[in-house]
C-alpha cells in the first residue's frame, strides 16, 4: 500500500511551523536534513519556498485568546458541555473533521492547557460546542470556569485516517461510538453527510440509558441504533457482532469511524478487518497531547513499521497502528 | 509485456514510441495535462552536431520524432551566434502533433497521473504508485521524470519558482522514482561547485514586440539586439545549463529565435531593463511567466546508469533524458529515450541490452557523458551535440558532418540501417 504520510497543518496558515526551523518538518526533506526535493505528500504548496520567502522563519503559532462562554450544560455528574462564542474565522476553521482546540481557565498555568474536540461548530452564530469529561486536574479546572475561557486553535488532528472520510462521496459510512469520544464523531458525521454520504451510527449506551450524542446524530439525519457492544469479558457480544456483520453486508460501508478508546479501536478494527479487508478506518485520536505542535513528544506513537509518529499533527492510517498486535 | 514510462517529455515519448515499435504494450504516466514537458517551450533542432545525431537516428530507423519536428518547423537552416543550420519547430503546434502520433500507435497515456512511490520485489520494481494511491503494475519501467524543479529546489538552488511550463504548483512536484526505489540521485554542479543549473532561455510573447522585430523573426527566424553596456552581465552565463549558449555574444546581445514564441537566449531578464531596449517597450514573458526574475533549476536528480541506459542497482528500471545524465536538449532526450525504450523490451524478454556504437555520435555521447560524470571536472559540464565541449569532441573525432549520405554510409558500415525498426516480440 502507498505509504500514508501526512501533516495536518501542511499547506495551512500555520505552515511552515517551528519544526521547519529545527529541520524536523514532517513532509519536506529540504526542511529536514536533506538537500533536495523529495516531497512525501504534496498538499498544494511548497513549505520550503514559504519558509525561505518568510526569511527562514516559521509562521506565527496559535495563541490563546479569551472568549465568552454562552452556555454550560451538565450532561452527567462527570460530563458537561461548553458552548463558546468565538470569531467567525475560528468557527469556520473549526468546522472541519477532527477539529480541536486547547482550553484553559484564565490565570491557570500553561500545563493546564486541555485538548478538547469540537462536537459542533455553528458558523452562523459562531458558537463552538465541546463536551468534557472530568478525569483529572485539567478537566476539573475547566469545570470551574464561569463566563470567560481561553481558547487556542484551530487544530485538526483529532481524527486519524481523515483522508478516508474526506474522500468519501455519495457512499456510506459506519460510526461506532462509545463514551465522550462520540463528540468528535458528530462533527465528522455532519461533514461526511455534506458529501452526499449516508451515515449509520451504532452508539454504545455505556453507563447511561443512551449516549449524549444520540439526538445530535438524529438531528443530522443519521440512522442511529443504541447498543451495548461488549459482554462482561470485554468481547463484542454475539448479538452485536451479528448486527455489525449484517450492516456491513447490507450497506457496503467503505469507511468505518471508530469513536472510543484505543482499546475500543483495536477491538473494532480487528473484528471488522476480519470480515472485510477492503474497509478503511478512521479513529478518534486519543493520544495525550500537550503542545499540539509536534514538539513535546507526549503524543508520539509507533506504527506497524516502527516509525515514530507525532500524532497531534501527523496523520496515520489507523489500521497500521491498531492492527499491529493482531498481525504479530 | 508491459512497459511503463514515467514522464511524458521528449525522452519519455521517444522511449514509448521505440518500446511500441519493438512490440511491447506501452503506458506513459504524465504528471501534467501535456506531453513534451519542456519541449513545449523549446524548439531548437539540428543546430551544429544535432544535425548529425538526428540523421544518425533516422538512418538507424528511429526517425519518427525527427520527422514530426521537421514537419512542424517554422524555420529551416538558420544561423545564429555560435550555431549553424538550426531548425526551429513551432511550439504552438508540436504537442498535439506528437500526441496524435502516440495515440495512433496505440500507446496509452494517463495524464495528471503523478508517480509518487514504488512497490518493490527485491531489486525489481513491481509497480508505480500514483498520487491517489493507485498501483500501476508493469514488467519493465523507464524513468524520464527529468531533473528540473520542483519548487523547493528552484528556491534553494535558484531564485525561486519562476512559474515555468512544468507547473509544479498546479500538478504537484516531480518525484525521483529511482530514489524511491533505493538508488541515490547524482547532482550536477556549476563552475563554482554549487549544485544544479538554471534553464538557459525564456520566451517572450511575440505580439508584445515591435513590428520590426516581429517581421524579422517571421522572415528570418532570428533577431539580434544589443544589450545596453550598463546591463551586460557576464556572470549570468555561469549559472546557465545550456553551456552551448553560454557565449559572450549571448551576454552582450539579445538573441531572439522564432519558435512561435520569441525565444530569448538568456535564463531570465529583468522586465524593466528589457523594456529599455528599442522594440521591447511592451515586452511580456510567455515562459516562464516570471522570466523577469528567475528560471527553473535542473540536474539535481540524475540516476546512475550504464551505457544501455539501465539504472544501476535496480533490475528493471531504465532511464533517459536529463534523468540519465547531464544532457541538454530535445535531440539528446530523444536519442537516450529511444535506446532506453529498445533495451527495456530486450531485457524483459531475456536478451542482453545493447549499447550504441561509439563510431556514431549518438553512441559516443552516451558513453562519454557517463565516464565524465564520475570526475569533478565532468560533473560541472553539460553534454550536447549542439555545443560546449562535446561538439568540439565531435569535430575532433570526425563525427560531425552534415552530409546525409555519409551518415547513412556510416550506419550501413555498422550493418545497423533500420536497426530500431525491427520488432523484438
Amino acid at each position: 500500500m502507498l505509504r500514508y504520510i501526512d501533516c495536518i497543518d501542511a499547506g495551512t496558515d500555520f505552515c511552515p511551523c517551528t519544526l521547519a526551523e529545527r529541520k524536523e518538518c514532517i513532509i519536506c526533506p529540504q526542511l529536514q536534513d536533506r538537500n533536495v526535493c523529495d516531497c512525501l505528500n504534496w498538499k498544494g504548496t511548497c513549505m520550503c519556498q514559504e519558509f525561505i520567502c518568510n526569511g527562514l522563519k516559521s509562521k506565527k503559532s496559535r495563541e490563546f485568546k479569551k472568549f465568552d462562554i454562552v452556555e454550560t450544560v451538565k450532561l452527567r455528574e462527570d460530563l458537561f458541555q461548553l458552548d463558546i462564542k468565538v470569531t467567525k474565522g475560528l468557527a469556520r476553521e473549526l468546522n472541519n473533521i477532527g477539529s480541536y482546540v486547547f482550553l484553559k481557565r484564565e490565570g491557570d498555568i500553561e500545563a493546564y492547557s486541555t485538548p478538547s474536540s469540537i462536537m459542533n461548530s455553528d458558523t452562523v452564530n459562531n458558537i463552538i460546542s465541546i463536551v468534557i469529561r472530568i478525569v483529572g486536574p485539567k478537566t476539573k479546572a475547566l469545570k470551574e470556569v464561569e463566563d470567560k475561557i481561553l481558547v487556542k486553535g484551530p487544530y485538526w488532528n483529532g481524527i486519524q485516517g481523515q483522508r478516508f472520510l474526506k474522500e468519501l462521496k455519495n457512499k456510506s459510512c459506519l460510526i461506532l461510538a462509545r463514551g465522550v469520544s462520540a463528540a468528535p464523531a458528530v462533527l465528522a458525521a455532519k461533514k461526511v453527510m455534506e458529501n452526499g454520504n449516508q451515515v449509520y451510527v451504532l452508539l454504545d449506551r455505556g453507563r447511561s440509558t443512551e449516549n449524549f450524542t444520540k439526538q445530535k446524530f438524529k438531528d443530522l439525519g443519521c440512522k442511529v441504533e443504541d447498543v451495548s457492544f461488549f459482554d462482561r469479558s470485554g468481547n463484542i457480544s454475539g448479538e452485536n457482532a451479528a448486527i455489525i456483520e449484517h450492516l456491513l453486508k447490507k450497506w457496503g460501508f467503505k469507511v468505518v469511524l471508530s469513536a472510543g478508546s484505543d482499546w475500543f479501536h483495536r477491538k473494532m478494527i480487528s473484528f471488522i478487518r476480519g470480515l472485510d479487508k477492503s474497509i478503511n478506518f478512521s479513529t478518534v485520536n486519543n493520544s495525550i497531547m500537550c503542545c499540539g505542535e509536534g514538539v513535546c513528544g507526549s503524543c508520539e506513537i509507533i506504527n506497524i513499521r516502527g516509525e515514530r509518529i507525532r500524532s497531534c499533527k501527523q496523520q496515520y492510517d489507523p489500521s497500521e497502528v491498531f492492527l499491529k498486535e493482531m498481525d504479530n | 509485456m508491459k512497459v511503463v514510462i514515467i514522464g511524458g517529455g521528449w525522452a519519455g515519448c521517444a522511449a514509448a514510441i521505440q518500446a511500441k515499435k519493438s512490440g511491447a504494450d506501452v503506458l506513459i504516466l504524465e504528471r501534467t495535462d501535456l506531453l513534451l514537458g519542456l519541449g513545449n517551450v523549446g524548439g531548437i533542432m539540428r543546430n551544429n552536431g544535432r544535425f548529425t545525431a538526428a540523421e544518425e537516428m533516422i538512418a538507424l530507423g528511429a526517425g519518427d520524432i525527427f520527422n514530426i519536428t521537421d514537419r512542424c518547423a517554422r524555420h529551416k537552416n538558420i544561423d545564429f551566434p555560435g550555431h549553424k543550420h538550426a531548425w526551429l519547430y513551432d511550439v504552438t503546434i508540436i504537442e498535439p502533433n506528437v500526441r496524435r502520433y502516440i495515440y495512433d500507435m496505440g500507446i496509452d497515456v494517463f495524464f495528471e497521473a503523478r508517480a509518487v512511490d514504488v512497490s518493490m520485489d527485491g531489486k525489481a520494481i513491481k509497480g508505480i504508485y500514483l498520487h491517489d494511491g493507485t498501483l500501476i503494475e508493469g514488467d519493465v519501467f523507464i524513468e524520464t521524470t527529468g531533473s528540473t524543479g520542483p519548487m523547493g529546489n528552484c528556491i534553494k538552488y535558484g531564485k525561486g519558482c519562476s512559474m515555468c511550463i512544468l507547473r509544479c504548483p498546479s500538478y504537484g512536484p516531480r518525484v525521483s522514482i529511482s530514489r524511491r526505489a533505493g538508488v541515490e540521485d547524482l547532482m550536477g554542479m556549476r563552475e563554482d561547485g554549487s549544485y544544479g543549473a538554471m534553464s538557459g532561455s525564456c520566451k517572450l510573447n511575440k505580439d508584445s514586440l515591435s513590428k520590426e522585430i516581429r517581421d524579422a523573426l517571421n522572415e528570418k527566424g532570428v533577431y539580434v539586439a544589443q544589450v545596453p553596456p550598463e546591463d551586460v552581465n557576464l556572470d549570468k552565463l555561469k549559472m546557465k545549463v545550456c553551456q552551448q549558449y553560454a557565449l559572450k555574444e549571448f551576454a552582450e546581445q539579445i538573441v531572439l529565435l522564432d519558435t512561435g514564441h520569441a525565444k530569448l537566449m538568456t535564463s531570465y531578464y529583468p522586465l524593466d531593463k528589457l523594456r529599455k531596449i528599442k522594440g521591447f517597450e511592451n515586452a511580456k514573458f510567455e515562459d516562464p511567466y516570471s522570466g523577469g526574475k528567475a528560471n527553473s533549476i535542473r540536474y539535481l536528480s540524475m540516476a546512475p546508469r550504464d551505457n544501455s541506459m539501465k539504472v544501476k542497482g535496480i533490475d528493471n528500471l531504465f532511464c533517459a533524458g536529463e534523468k540519465s545524465g547531464l544532457f541538454v536538449g530535445h535531440t539528446e532526450a530523444i536519442v537516450t529515450g529511444t535506446l532506453a525504450g529498445y533495451n527495456a523490451v530486450r531485457t524483459s524478454i531475456g536478451l542482453d541490452p545493447v549499447e550504441l556504437p561509439v563510431s556514431l555520435a549518438v553512441g559516443d555521447i552516451i558513453r562519454y557523458e557517463n565516464s565524465m560524470k564520475d570526475t569533478q571536472e565532468g560533473i560541472r559540464k553539460r553534454y550536447t551535440f549542439a555545443g560546449a565541449g562535446y561538439f568540439e569532441r565531435m569535430k575532433e573525432l570526425g563525427l560531425y558532418t552534415t552530409d546525409v549520405a555519409e551518415i547513412r554510409e556510416r550506419v550501413e558500415r555498422l550493418r545497423m540501417e533500420d536497426f530500431f525498426r525491427q520488432r523484438l516480440i
